[in-house]
């Protein structure tokens, strides 16, 4: 993902991604979490819907869903998340299958991706390998909002949904995001789909998603 | 049963309150017995009257407790019952097994009546022989070999551990820093592999065989290497082999067309069982598969999990097992025949659900998922589509993706 070396063991690098979709008056927002193995990444998605610590997880193999209609600002926005694998080899393969609103929102440019870096396992800090300073100066510099989670405390898991959706959510009340632009780039979404289905060897490895 | 036992139990100590109660032949469990304590000798008596109908609520309380424990009785026996039938088939299939079909394997495994018996599920104690000789050895892996990769891996382990890293000129193209990663890779997600089971993990039984196999496949085959899903595989075989055997059955198991191209994470290759998939899906669930397509329900979102490891983390594990022995019969074509089965299956459910729904449904199984049932609406599932069989679709499909390959370029310009 570009996050270069720096991460220590300890660092999830879960990105939380979305695009605007207009459904019925109500958002529906799609989040993406993507880092590497055994960042917490299924266990943030389970605290975040379950509202506890998934103890005996197994990993993830492929893509795992959640859903949760949360109310920010007075307004309804349900939030699809998708919980990704986190071995390199296997990220590729979810990237293509997600590719109908990754290409999608590529396209559309980057303000229209909303992405929060969190630093996951806030609750091990004896172990911490990456500073506070070091991984927000990092956010600043690529324009990402932070935050320091912990899947097992709960701290901050429902924060950094909740902020991305606010971010969204303000960006669409700015008109920085036109949902209804959003709305036509679907149908534009789906057609890529198939153009990048199809000529397979010229997109053996999906792009970097993110935009930064 | 139990109740008898108490209430016939004549001699014990007799407590204060034992007094009170002595002439009922039963014992209560439960604060029941209040109602016939006296009152405490501060507060007035009971009136005969009220005694008398407290007394008459207790009997009728004994009555259906007896009630209650005669039927919960004979729920148990019957249940005891079920269980000596099952034990017994079970124990007759073993004979079966063992003194009949083993004995004559290459005359006898593909006979109808062994296809029957199969289908109804191996015995857990030839399951391991059993899926050993229909996997085959066509990789010729000897114990020999096994040890040698193990002892290569253990090397590795060793180096990585206490910080060197040179690099064989064997292996080269593949970085120290890939293999630490992948060894790495293998430690964390042995502790995420069953956790529930609690045997694969740090200080479990079954531990060091998996990181045994894992680590020695990797140093068997170098060109793949570890991937995500691989554990599952690996865990499921170790319950039913010795380490050696399992480690051949796992080589042989991956080296299969199916699963060489998911663990090679061959994307086009990947893309042509998917479409393949869906030849069969629409064919078998016309109305099912529309639905999906409306929601862009896409069959990667589910297959993936369930190819990659062979239903083991999604399905119950006696009923993985039970798909696992017809797949080490029937191969790959087998795994998309029982996504098949279990799409049929909740066929009805599926089709009220949107997408989100769906894809939370099919990758989070029910846990309590019937066998029996499953394994109908697997046998109804059609594996034929215009009189072509799996093989025959796929090869088709394969080519064409090939052709269009090979033309892309020129269509580009």
């Amino acid at each position: 993902m570009g996050w270069g070396d720096a991460e220590g063991m300890l660092w999830t690098r879960g990105l939380l991604w979305e695009r605007v979709w207009n459904a019925v008056g109500n958002f529906l927002f799609k989040f993406l979490v993507i880092g590497s193995a055994g960042t917490g990444k299924s266990c943030l998605l389970h605290q975040f819907i379950e509202n506890k610590f998934k103890q005996d997880s197994n990993h993830t193999i492929g893509v795992e869903f959640g859903s949760r209609v949360v109310n920010v600002g007075g307004k309804t926005v349900k939030l699809q998340i998708w919980d990704t694998a986190g071995q390199e080899r296997f990220r590729r393969e979810t990237y293509n299958s997600l590719a109908a609103w990754l290409t999608d929102a590529r396209t559309l440019a980057s303000p229209n991706i909303v992405v929060i870096l969190c630093g996951n396992k806030k609750d091990l800090d004896l172990e911490r390998e990456v500073t506070f300073l070091e991984a927000s100066r990092f956010a600043q510099e690529n324009e990402l909002m932070f935050l320091e989670t912990s899947a097992l405390t709960g701290e901050n898991v429902e924060e950094a949904f909740l902020k991305c959706a606010r971010t969204i959510l303000n960006k669409i009340d700015s008109g920085e995001l036109d949902p209804e632009r959003m709305g036509s780039g679907i149908q534009y979404g789906d057609a890529s789909l198939r153009q990048l289905r199809q000529p397979r060897s010229a997109q053996a490895v999906a792009p970097q998603p993110c935009g930064c | 049963m139990e109740y008898e036992d108490k209430a016939g139990r004549p001699s014990r100590p007799p407590s204060p309150k034992q007094n009170v109660r002595k002439h009922l032949d039963f014992e209560p469990l439960s604060t029941t017995a209040l109602i016939l304590e006296d009152r405490p000798a501060n507060l007035p008596a009971k009136p005969a009257e009220e005694a008398q109908k407290h007394r008459q609520q207790y009997e009728e309380m004994v009555v259906q407790a007896k009630k209650r424990e005669l039927k919960e009785a004979q729920r148990r026996k019957k249940q005891l019952e079920e269980r000596c039938r099952l034990e017994e088939s079970i124990g007759n299939a073993v004979l079966t097994w063992n003194n009949e079909i083993l004995p004559n394997w290459e005359t006898m495994w593909c006979s109808r009546k062994v296809r029957d018996l199969w289908w109804q599920g191996i015995p857990p104690s030839v399951r391991g022989k059993v899926w050993s000789l229909a996997i085959g050895n066509e990789l010729n892996i000897t114990h020999e070999l096994f040890d040698i990769c193990l002892a290569r891996a253990k090397e590795r382990w060793r180096c990585f551990s206490t910080g060197g890293s040179e690099v064989e000129n064997e292996d080269a193209g593949f970085s120290a820093a890939d293999r630490e990663a992948s060894l790495e890779l293998i430690k964390l997600d042995i502790s995420r592999t069953f956790p529930n089971l609690c045997i694969f993990q740090q200080g479990g039984p079954y531990h060091d065989m998996l990181h045994s196999i894992l680590g020695a496949y990797t140093c068997y085959r170098p060109d793949v290497g570890y991937v995500q899903g691989m554990s599952f595989i690996a865990a499921v075989l170790i319950l039913n082999l010795d380490t050696a055997d399992a480690f051949i059955a796992f080589s042989n198991l991956l080296n299969k067309p199916c699963q060489m191209a998911f663990f090679r994470v061959d994307h086009g290759l990947m893309l042509t069982y998917f479409a393949a998939f869906e030849v069969f899906f629409e064919e078998n669930l016309p109305k099912l598969f529309a639905h999906f397509k409306k929601n862009n329900l896409t069959p990667d979102i589910y297959l993936i999990d369930w190819i990659f490891t062979l239903y083991s983390k999604s399905l119950p594990l006696d009923l993985a097992c039970r798909v696992w022995d017809v797949f080490c019969r029937d191969g790959e074509e087998f795994l998309f025949r029982t996504a098949l089965g279990l799409l049929k299956l909740f066929e009805d459910i599926l089709t009220k659900m949107d997408f989100i729904h769906i894809a939370q449904f099919l990758t989070r199984l029910p846990e309590d998922l019937p066998a029996e049932e499953l394994f109908a609406s697997i046998a109804t599932v059609q594996m034929q589509s215009r009189n072509k069989k799996w093989a025959q679709v796929l090869t088709a499909l394969q080519k064409d993706s090939r052709e269009m390959e090979k033309g892309s370029p020129s269509l580009r310009h």
